[in-house]
């Protein structure tokens, strides 16, 4: 009961300030020769205060699947609402998300421990953060989230599924140089097939963000050390990760910039072995910039190799043709590797199509875009796709 | 300061690459790029295993859960995940 008169006292003076409410749409449509179906809409809304803010997040996703591709086989609403106050050197951030299936064929899940399938019903999943800077650098952080997943096996029963997962670290903060240290803790668990697996993690991170380098000329940098206990599907122990990223952004006039990351990793356990490498590229021109939409061409490149590989690479083009009228191309080259039986390890995909839109101002913007797609599985597919999509941003409201 | 971290970041580099040239390359679980991710939730809707969730608006595999089927690493739009 004192809790509650004193959470009330807490909030009662937040609420009564002016407040700001903000929303926002998003849809996006389309079909193709193989899925006649796709579409998702967002809706958002922020309300704020002087110290405290609610946004809500609705989403509804429905795709289909023609048994070729593994695409998404759901239809799905997710709901998140998320509230943040913030009193002095305090912030806390309670949440919660829930989803629902809403298709007539359950997504599938593979249970552990040859457990045999489960179907998928949705989760809701409450969680708590609170964040406290300590001291002028210092900064605390803990955050605890629990799912609770409505699985369901053939004849019915529920698996009692829930996972819980705390985590939590503290930061150090200078003008050039971020120290942190940060731990997770992660457990899952399921009464009716008798499941338990718990794992954890300990970070030590520092990134690294030089402060006086040459005009135009970014470089960011970060190294982490991971431990893990646990063990993985096949029982075997998780092994340490050392990871380190390096970042370079580089304004070589003002409408060409540069923007390259170099990553590399290490896996320990017991073994030094090198995990994964990738380097990723990004080149923006922009141009016509006296214009209300800037135009501009975006040209990028990513190659990884891991256990497996991956390569993209790809141009995106916006061209301003009259007022707030674009014409956009896309050009894209994946190889991915690829679930579907028979289709060889890698996948290599391409994409190619062209496509109109409409800024109304900060307001809207409408588009679509028609797309070419060729992909190797079992043989050689193509198929074409319309996808078109509104965004609709209506402002700020204060009252 | 200024030398110290320039010198880091030509270590840095020297180290990837010189990492990036060694082989063989296996990795014990799959990488998401953060920076990447839309928080889309793709990956999490294709995921056999429930490996995958979306949390603060990025996804994140669960190592215990994970068998490697690779399926959110074709569905991923942006190509975050390897």
């Amino acid at each position: 009961m004192k809790t509650s008169i004193f959470l009330v006292l807490l909030l009662l003076p937040a609420l009564a300030m002016a407040v700001s409410l903000d929303g926002w749409m998003d849809f996006q449509t389309g079909g193709d020769s193989l899925s006649p179906e796709m579409g998702r809409l967002d809706l958002g809304g922020l309300l704020k205060g002087g110290n405290w803010s609610l946004v809500i997040h609705e989403r509804y996703s429905h795709e289909d699947s023609t048994g070729i591709l593994p695409r998404i086989l759901n239809s799905y609403s997710r709901t998140d609402v998320d509230f943040l106050i913030e009193a002095g050197p305090v912030r806390i951030n309670p949440d919660v998300c829930w989803t629902v299936d809403l298709g007539d064929n359950k997504p599938e899940m593979v249970l552990p421990g040859q457990a045999g399938v489960a179907y998928r019903e949705g989760f809701i999943r409450p969680g708590l953060s609170l964040e406290v800077d300590i001291a002028e650098n210092y900064h605390l952080f803990a955050r605890g989230l629990y799912w609770n997943r409505d699985l369901k096996q053939e004849d019915g029963y529920d698996l009692a599924w829930t996972e819980s997962r705390v985590s939590g670290g503290l930061s150090c903060e200078t003008p050039g140089l971020t120290l942190s240290m940060s731990g997770l803790w992660h457990k899952t668990n399921s009464d009716l097939i008798d499941y338990e697996s718990t794992w954890s993690r300990f970070d030590i991170a520092l990134s690294t963000k030089p402060q006086s380098l040459p005009a135009n000329f970014y470089v960011t940098g970060d190294v982490t050390y991971s431990f893990y206990g646990g063990t993985n599907y096949l029982g075997d122990d998780l092994a340490d990760r050392f990871t380190s990223r390096i970042r370079f952004v580089r304004m070589i006039v003002p409408s060409l910039a540069v923007n390259t990351t170099f990553e590399s990793v290490i896996d320990y356990d017991g073994v030094i072995r090198s995990a994964c490498n990738s380097v990723e590229s990004r080149i923006v021109y922009r141009f016509m910039r006296s214009r209300d939409i800037t135009s501009s061409v975006v040209l990028f490149g990513k190659l990884s190799r891991s256990s497996i590989r991956t390569e993209r690479a790809g141009v995106f083009s916006r061209i301003n043709l009259y007022r707030g009228l674009s014409l956009l191309l896309e050009a894209e080259a994946r190889v991915t590797p690829t679930s579907v039986a028979g289709a060889g390890p890698n996948r290599k995909r391409y994409v190619f199509g062209p496509g109109l839109e409409y800024q109304f101002g900060t307001t809207a913007r409408i588009w679509g875009m028609f797309e070419q797609e060729r992909t190797n599985l079992e043989k050689n597919q193509n198929w074409w796709r319309v996808r078109a999509g509104l965004e609709f941003y209506p402002g700020s409201f204060s009252f | 300061m200024t030398r110290f971290v320039k010198a880091l970041a030509a270590i840095a580099v020297v180290f990837i690459l010189f990492v990036a040239c060694k082989g063989p390359v296996e990795s014990t679980q799959l990488l998401i790029n953060a920076d990447d991710c839309t928080g889309c939730g793709e990956c999490m809707e294709v995921c056999p295993y429930n490996a995958v969730e979306i949390i603060d608006g990025d996804a994140v595999i669960d190592p215990s859960l994970c068998h490697f089927c690779y399926r959110c690493v074709e569905q991923c739009p942006e190509g975050a995940i390897y």
